[in-house]
Order: C-alpha cells, then structure tokens, then sequence
C-alpha cells in the first residue's frame, strides 16, 4: 500500500479523499492555489503544496506543478477527485509517465468515454443501447436543422467535448436551433476548448438514474446498484436519491449488468459511472464519468462500501476481494449539494464570505463540507460548498430525516440552494417518487408565508438593535454624510482630529 | 414608527411604538407578542412567538436584510415611512428604460445589439458567461439601446450596468394608472 498519496483538488473532495487516507494510514499531500492557502483541504493534509495562481488555469489545471509538488513530496500515487484533471487523459499518461501510481482508470479508456461521439461508437459497439441521434459533430446550425427532421424533436445539442451539462441546449422546432447552435458552440468552446456539437433525440419525461461500478486490475468487476439523479436544473443536480424509487428489481439488475458490459468494453479500472437516461420503462446509455462521481456517498451509506478506499486499493495493484452475490443496497440514502446559488433567482450564482455555519448532526447524517466562517465564495471555483448526506431504514425516513437535517443547517454570507431542497422534499410529486428531470424546473420556488410576519417583525428588531449599537458607538459621527465630506475636502476635519486626540 | 417590509413580493407592515419596557409590536395592525433575544453580535437570534422558539439568523444592513429560518431564507426590503415615500418618488421616475444591469459577475462573451438599435421584448442584448454557463440577457421591453457600457470579454461584477435602454411607447398609460 501507499505510505503518502497526492490529491490533485480542492474542496470538500479533497477533504473526502484526505480522510479515507487517513485512515488507511496513507499520508496526504494537498496541493493549493493563493486563494486557497487557507482553506481546510490545506489545512487537514499532512502536508500542503502551493501552486501559485487562483483561477484553475494557473493553478489545479497546470500538470506539471502538481506533478512538481508529487516530486518534491515523495507521494506515489495522485489521486484527482473530480473535476479539474480527473478526466484529463493526457494527466493520467503524464502521472504514469512521472512513475507514479494514478487513482483512477487507464487513459485509453477516459478518451473513449470522455469523447460523447467516440463513446456512443464504441457503445454500439458492445450492444449498448442509445438515445437515437448523430454520431458524428454537426458543422453548423443548417446542417443541424437538417439532421434534426432525421431525427425527429425536440432535440437536444451537446457539446462533444461536454459533461456536467455544459453546452447542451434543447431545441423544440427549427426556428430555435440558430441562437440555441450559437450559444452551445461558444459554452462548448470557452469550457473545453472545442466547439464540436452533436445532436440527438430528446426524450421527454426522462428520468436520469446511474450505475456506479467497481473494477480492479485483475479482471475483476461490481456495480453498486443505482442512484436516481433526476432533480436537476440545466443539467445540475441538486438531490439524489438511492435507490432509485421507479425502477423495479429486474430493471435495476439488467441496468447494472449493461453498466457492467459497458465498462468492460473499455477495459475500465478503479471507479466510475455509467449514466442512463430512462423513460417509459426504457433506458439508453448517456454517458460514463470516468471519476468518482460528487453524489458517490449515497453509494457508500446503501452498501456500505467506501468507493475512495475502493479506488486506492485497486490502484496499489489489490484484488477486490468480493464478488457481485456480495453485495446489497440497504435502506435509502439521500443527498443534498450546497451549492452557493440563489433558490429564488433562476439559481444565478451567489457570491460571499461564509458566515453563521450552523452544521447538523445526529444519527445518520453525514456533513462533507469545505466550509468554515469566512469562507470567500466567488467565482473561480465549482459554487459547491459542501454535501449533506443522510441515509433512513426506508424511503420516507430517509426524506423526515433530510428536512431535519436542513432545518438544523445554517449558511450565512452566501445564499444557497437548500430553501429549494426543501420545497422538493415537501412535493406531493417527490413524494409519489414520480418526477422526472424537468420536475425542480417546473416548481414555482418561493419562501414559505407562513413565516412572513415572524421575519418580518424580527429584521425590523435587528435593524433598531442596530442602529442603536451604531448610534452609541464613538465612531457614529465619522460614518454620517458630512463627515466623509468634510474629510475629503475640509483641512478644518484633520485640525478637529488632533484636537480631539489623533489618530485611532 | 412604522415600517413596510417587502418578503419575497409580498409587504407586510410592522409597528414599533416605543415605551419604557421596550418596543411593543403591531404586524399588519395587530399586536405582534414576540420574543426577541440576540445570541450573539452576528446575526443569531432566537424568537418567541406564541409558545414556540425559532432560531433564526439575520444579516444586512437594516434596509436590504435577509433571514434563515429552519432551512428557508428570505430577502427582506425594510423602508421607514421616509425612506418609503422617498423611494416611490424616484420609483415614479425612472418608470421605463434605465440601465440593464448584470445579476450576477461574469464575463460578457459578445454583444449584440449596438446604440441606437431598436429592440424587442426578450430580445438578446449580450451574452453573459457567468460560471461556465452562457447567459443571454434580454430586453425587459421594446426599447432603443441608448448606450452600451461594455465589451466582449469584459468582467462585471454584480450591479455593473450593461446596456441603457430607453423605453419606446407601446400605448399604454406610462404613468401605470
């Protein structure tokens, strides 16, 4: 086994990955940007590597400083995340290259997975089903206007090079296709660097539902069962949920099983996830993540399995040890992304500093947060905070015990998507289990009203609290208009400061 | 001294009347009985209200405030009766046109429209790329782009005015009788 491993990340990945690490008593190196230097994944590594730089690019994204830092530090293994470099294959030959050990699965196959066009080619390939549509890119809006009546609508553009929803659009008839291709193209281009898209058929009413799989090098491979991702805005998730609640027994085991042959084609290591998109009792391949996935803990609370000792295990050369017959989903587990984000704003980013955390706590809750007061949330990284994690001996437990959970939580500073976690855990339609990916985009998001008297009496308490504090305060004179006048034009204001005894 | 608060849309109006035990309340008219206590000089606070206990936590400036409660947050717009009646006269004003301002920072990816172009209600102006997502920000209304305050590739930060619009008459009662 490893005695000190490197993780090429941030945030409350990183501080996932630091403690598995820790307690397979593997040491961890954690790489940091300047904006970063105090940030907890920073502070919980046994030892910490500055990258220079904020903005990705100059920092978690340059290879060769991160392979720099593994160097320096004598880790043999770079373990990284998701996001960033982790579907980077041309990383994953560099971190072989450096001698070093890659937590994560071969670089042939994240070019086959990581190319939407080369993997629905090699999907047929292995007699994996598809959403009808082109295998190859489409030049420009006329040619995508002419493929589509193939096809049939509504159809849905994505990007190439694309994952977690970047540069896909929805176009419902001809006349939207030129501004939808525009904007598509540009998002593809300025997130990946390549502009390629590709069309396909929308489905409606789909729900979106993954299979997380396990291989080692030995030949050897698992699924753990399903999650059910569907309550998504533009593509974000914001719940997931395990297992899925519309899928029946002989639908979760074939699921699994062509996870399993869609994997094996590509001669997949370490953890990954084949994503599906069902509708009307169908399902077609999507995508695989070829990482671990942001929503892998619901995993881990079914079946009790930790995916990032799974990953490090197989990447030090262990057998899994186990086989499919002993594996078993157990209860349900729900998750819950805190990303800053504005519930009741179309979910437009929200910037901040961090402020009253409150985290919950009490049986079978699980908190994976990179927060801490004054926390600078802006816009260089991922808006998500953190995760809340909670898992019920049933379906109905596990959502009480996730309203519970948020209730008890309190983020400051920076709004976040929780007031819209709770509006779908109270809907009749979550409720039934019967949604679908369009589901929190339907909802009307507003703020209870039943407590709008109480708010309302108690911020017009803080603001008299609070003029009074400033109104006694010594400082009030120097923060009313004419002073901040006076101290810019007035030489009279300096001779008054002396006067009253100089500076503070 | 009476108060109009906006939450989420919907004005409520909150009365202090001061006296020697402290501020008594009237929420919409009736008396409010609650419990105030700040825990803390950040922001906690715990209420009272008919024999339960809330916790809640409170931030801004006294004008634009927000609270979390149990999992929900609200954006409160607080005016005193000044404040009020200053702000619907410069309300009355600016009644169509004005600035079109970012939402949210980002980047603007590519302009549009030019000054002097005449627009239509949702019409794209520019395209704002704010976390790696492509925004298109459209017209509020028919207008004519009176000014435009920024390039491609331009950073803005939230509040920044992108586009000056200047409203064109569509018939109806622009004083909104």
């Amino acid at each position: 086994m490893f005695k000190r491993i490197l993780i090429a990340n941030r945030g409350e990945i990183a501080l996932r990955i630091i403690r598995t690490a820790r307690e397979m008593g593997i040491e961890c190196v954690a790489v940091y940007s300047d904006a970063d230097a105090g940030a907890l994944h920073t502070r919980m590594a046994h030892v910490a590597v500055p990258l220079g730089g904020s903005a990705p690019g100059e920092s978690y994204l340059v290879m060769d400083k991160v392979l720099a830092a593994a160097k320096a530090t004598g880790a043999e293994a770079i373990h990284p995340g998701y996001g960033f470099l982790s579907e980077n294959a041309v990383f994953a030959e560099k971190v072989k290259a450096a001698g070093l050990a890659w937590i994560g699965p071969p670089s042939q196959a994240i070019t086959s997975m990581g190319d939407k066009i080369i993997s629905r080619r090699e999907m047929e390939k292995a007699g994996v089903p598809a959403v009808p549509g082109l295998t190859d890119p489409v030049d420009d809006a006329a040619a995508a206007v002419k493929a589509a009546e193939a096809i049939g609508y509504p159809i849905a553009i994505k990007a190439a090079a694309g994952g977690g929803g970047k540069g896909i659009r929805v176009v419902r008839e001809p006349e939207g296709m030129e501004s939808a291709f525009r904007t598509a193209s540009g998002e593809a281009q300025s997130a990946f660097g390549d502009g390629r898209l590709y069309l396909e058929r929308y489905l409606d009413s789909p729900r979106h539902i993954e299979v997380q799989v396990l291989f080692d090098t030995h030949g050897n491979g698992v699924h753990l069962f399903e999650r059910e991702c569907s309550v998504q805005r533009r593509h974000q998730k914001l719940l997931e949920e395990c297992p899925s609640p519309t899928i029946d027994e002989a639908t979760r085991q074939a699921m699994g099983e062509v996870a399993l042959r869609a994997a094996h084609h590509v001669n997949y290591e370490g953890a990954g996830t084949v994503e599906f998109l069902w509708s009307a009792g169908e399902f077609f391949f999507l995508e695989m993540n070829t990482r671990l996935q942001v929503e892998h803990p619901i995993t881990e609370m079914t079946t009790g399995v930790d995916l990032v000792r799974e990953q490090i295990r197989v990447a030090a050369g262990e057998e899994l040890g186990y086989t499919q017959d002993d594996l078993a989903q157990t209860g349900h587990s729900i998750e819950v992304r805190i990303n800053a984000e504005d519930s009741y704003g179309g979910f437009l980013p929200s910037t901040g500093v961090c402020r009253n955390l409150r985290a919950p706590g009490g049986p079978w809750v699980r908190l994976d947060s990179a927060m801490y007061d004054g926390l600078e949330v802006g816009l260089s990284y991922d808006p998500m905070l953190a995760k809340l994690i909670v898992w019920g001996q049933d379906r109905d437990q596990a959502i009480a015990r996730m309203e519970r959970a948020i209730a008890e939580t309190n983020v400051g500073g920076v709004k976040t998507g929780l007031p819209a976690a709770l509006a779908v855990l109270g809907h009749p339609r979550f409720r039934s289990g019967d949604y679908d990916t369009h589901f929190l985009e339907s909802l009307t998001l507003e703020p209870p009203a039943e407590y709008d008297e109480l708010v309302a009496a108690a911020a017009v308490l803080y603001r008299r609290k609070r003029n009074e504090r400033s109104a006694m305060s010594p400082d009030a004179a120097d923060r009313s208009g004419w002073s901040e006048r006076s101290r810019r034009d007035s030489s009279a204001y300096a001779k008054r400061r002396l006067e009253r005894g100089g500076a503070r | 001294m009476k108060y109009t608060v906006e939450v989420a849309g919907r004005t409520h109006e909150v009365e202090l009347i001061e006296g020697s035990a402290g501020p008594s309340i009237l929420v919409n008219g009736k008396p409010f009985d609650l419990g105030y206590r700040e825990i803390d000089r950040h922001g906690q606070v715990v209420c009272q209200l008919d024999g339960n206990s809330y916790a809640l936590s409170v931030e801004g400036d006294g004008h634009r405030t927000r609270v979390t409660l149990a999992g929900h947050d609200y954006h409160l717009e607080i005016e005193d009766e000044r404040e009020r009646a200053a702000n619907l006269a410069a309300r009355a004003a600016s009644r169509g046109g004005g600035p079109v301002k970012a939402v949210m920072p980002g980047v603007v990816v590519e302009l549009l429209v030019e000054p002097g172009a005449e627009v239509t209600e949702g019409q794209p102006l520019l395209i704002l790329e704010a976390m790696k997502m492509q925004n298109e920000i459209g017209a509020p209304g028919p207008a004519r782009v009176s000014a435009v305050h920024v390039n491609a590739g331009q950073a803005v930060a939230a509040g920044d005015p992108l586009v000056t619009l200047e409203a064109i008459e569509d018939g109806s009662d622009p004083t909104g009788a």
